[in-house]
């Protein structure tokens, strides 16, 4: 069993390479880009001065805000390409293989239609969070190298500065959890896309996305009402639940925001991560039954549809 | 149980045609069958149901198993190459050997590994990289390197040269083939395959018109050749088809004592082409 879905999901890394090359361009990049001496994340509206880890006459509340502010710019690039790969990749697992018309080799393999569908979305689900998560520490480490050769070349004293005052610990695995939560709270999404996926004759990412916008209209037009519209704006990634409703989600990377000026205290992270309200909130819960029914749709699809 | 195949009123209705028709038959271990039909006859639908890909009505069991509802353990124990079934094209030959020999309890990947070393497929390509040819080379040496009981065959050698068509047909008899094992195959090309056959079914419109052991047909079907009152003679005699070759008529027959014909003309046994049209235009006559 799991030695199947193993193979399965190196399977779906060969097929679809981008899981892995984009991350690694996204690291090269950034890497360049804290070499410039500075990284620039186009969301946040923050110029995050690398310089300002050697000033000496830092307070230690201050270079932990600044810390945690380079930690933080340097992920937000990886989650919204999370966000894209998740899609292209979702749309693409079980229409390319109808497409290339290699259904029925990978069908005339010993593996039954849930096992592959389960591999596809133990991709979307574990593997692309898993590759962002390794990928954003890589990068972090990279550019806190850098930053020390940087503090280093100032003359002053890079471990101290900079390498004793990363909560290391509490960084990543508040970014670990927030990157499985995400994949969680965006589920019905991956569930529906695997469905798009299994089920369209043509253009997926069209199949896909249209009823986004026709269901909310054809709704407000037959029933007045706009309940449809409300879920889907309901659960967008900054509505995941997992911050235990600190400042609004909206205005969450805004300059003045609550959030900002709490990272900028240089709150621990892991603190405003609220696992229990994140487990407890029905949504969550509502999101991975509606995916777990997409998904089993999906299997169906597979394994009744006749290609001929 | 010797049956390996036990096919018994089995129907598949697409919309409104009835694709096969209340099909039964039984294919038997160590045997080659040739399933022969025109385009639309339903081969395909017919192999689809053997191998699980596709509901049915009826009674079918492959290995004893369910194929539709076991096609994971059916195909532990079956491969199939068909023209339809292609390899994915972005796969290298080293990734779809690692693939196959983590998912296939019974693949030997040193065989392939020996099998494709008689090949000019380097392990490093990708299968778009090669010829049509190399890919269903490739796919033989790998299903070769599978212990498995029942192989299907759809159109192996559909757009393939005569060397590889050749060399494709040689291989599967001396590298795949020994009385362990069953092949049950379709072609357009039956001349090209019948030599290999120990039994032949004949499908068309859906329906199985003829299920024969190879070493019967002669003893069931004749075809004489005769010219002017010989023919029409034996024109009286019931022949299922009758058709014209250098001015003269042949006829062929079903169920005939030989000694009976003999004296009007010459006779010989209809090779498979020609008994499957004498069967299917025969009957629509």
């Amino acid at each position: 069993m799991i030695q199947t879905q193993w193979a399965l999901i190196q399977r779906e890394l060969w097929e679809h390479r981008a899981i892995l090359i984009v991350p690694i361009v996204i690291l090269l990049i950034e890497a360049l880009g804290s070499l410039v001496g500075q990284v620039t994340v186009s969301t946040a509206h923050q110029t995050v001065d690398i310089a300002l880890l050697s000033a000496a006459n830092l307070s230690e509340t201050q270079r932990a805000g600044a810390i945690n502010l380079i930690m933080v710019a340097v992920s937000i690039l990886f989650v919204m390409a999370m966000g894209v790969l998740t899609i292209f990749y979702a749309l693409d697992s079980l229409y390319a293989e109808r497409k290339d018309k290699s259904i029925l080799f990978w069908r005339s393999m010993p593996v039954t239609d849930a096992e592959t569908v389960v591999s596809k979305l133990a991709t979307t689900v574990i593997v692309i969070p898993v590759v962002t998560f390794i990928a954003i520490i890589a990068t972090q480490l990279i550019v806190l190298i850098i930053s020390s050769v940087w503090v280093a070349a100032e003359g002053a004293n890079a471990w101290q500065l900079i390498w004793t005052a990363v909560p290391f610990v509490d960084n990543w695995s508040s970014i670990f959890i927030l990157l499985l939560a995400l994949a969680i709270w965006m589920s019905p999404f991956i569930g529906w896309f695997l469905f798009v996926s299994a089920f369209t004759k043509r253009s997926p990412f069209l199949m896909a996305f249209l009823p986004f916008i026709v269901v909310p209209m054809l709704e407000r037009i037959f029933f007045g009402t706009w309940l449809f519209g409300q879920m889907l704006l309901n659960r967008v990634p900054f509505n995941v639940p997992i911050f235990g409703g600190i400042g609004d989600p909206e205005t969450m990377f805004d300059d003045d925001s609550e959030f900002l000026a709490l990272l900028e205290s240089g709150v621990s992270l892991l603190s405003l991560i609220d696992v229990p309200g994140f487990l407890a909130d029905p949504d969550v819960w509502l999101g991975m039954i509606v995916c777990g029914l997409l998904s089993f749709a999906a299997i169906y699809v597979r394994r009744f549809r006749d290609e001929s | 149980m010797s049956s390996l195949v036990s096919a018994s009123g089995v129907s598949k209705t697409y919309g409104s045609v009835r694709a096969v028709d209340n099909v039964s038959f039984e294919i038997e271990k160590g045997r080659i069958t040739g399933l022969i039909g025109p385009n639309g006859a339903g081969k395909t639908t017919l192999l689809k149901a053997v191998l699980g890909l596709t509901d049915f009505e009826g009674e079918l069991s492959v290995l004893g198993l369910d194929p539709f509802r076991q096609r994971k353990e059916l195909m532990q124990n079956i491969c199939f190459i068909a023209d339809v079934a292609v390899l994915p094209r972005w796969i290298r030959v080293r990734q779809l050997l690692d693939f196959v020999e983590a998912i296939h309890p019974r693949f030997t990947r040193k065989r392939a590994e020996e099998l494709l070393g008689e090949t000019k497929i380097p392990s490093g390509a990708k299968v778009r990289e090669l010829s049509k040819g190399m890919v269903t080379q490739l796919h033989l040496s790998i299903i070769t390197a599978v212990d498995a009981t029942l192989l299907v065959l759809d159109e192996p050698t559909l757009g393939l040269d005569i060397i590889f068509r050749k060399e494709f047909y040689r291989n599967l008899l001396n590298d795949y083939f020994d009385e362990e094992r069953t092949i049950l195959i379709t072609t357009h090309q039956v001349e090209e395959i019948e030599n290999l056959l120990s039994d032949v079914m004949f499908i068309n419109d859906g329906r199985i018109v003829l299920d024969a052991a190879m070493d019967t047909l002669p003893e069931r079907y004749v075809e004489l050749m005769a010219a002017g009152e010989a023919a029409e003679k034996a024109r009286q005699m019931n022949p299922i088809f009758e058709r014209e070759v250098f001015g003269k008529r042949v006829l062929t027959f079903e169920d005939v004592e030989r000694t009976d014909l003999e004296e009007l003309g010459e006779l010989r046994t209809p090779d498979i082409a020609d008994l499957f049209v004498a069967k299917v235009k025969g009957a629509a006559a």
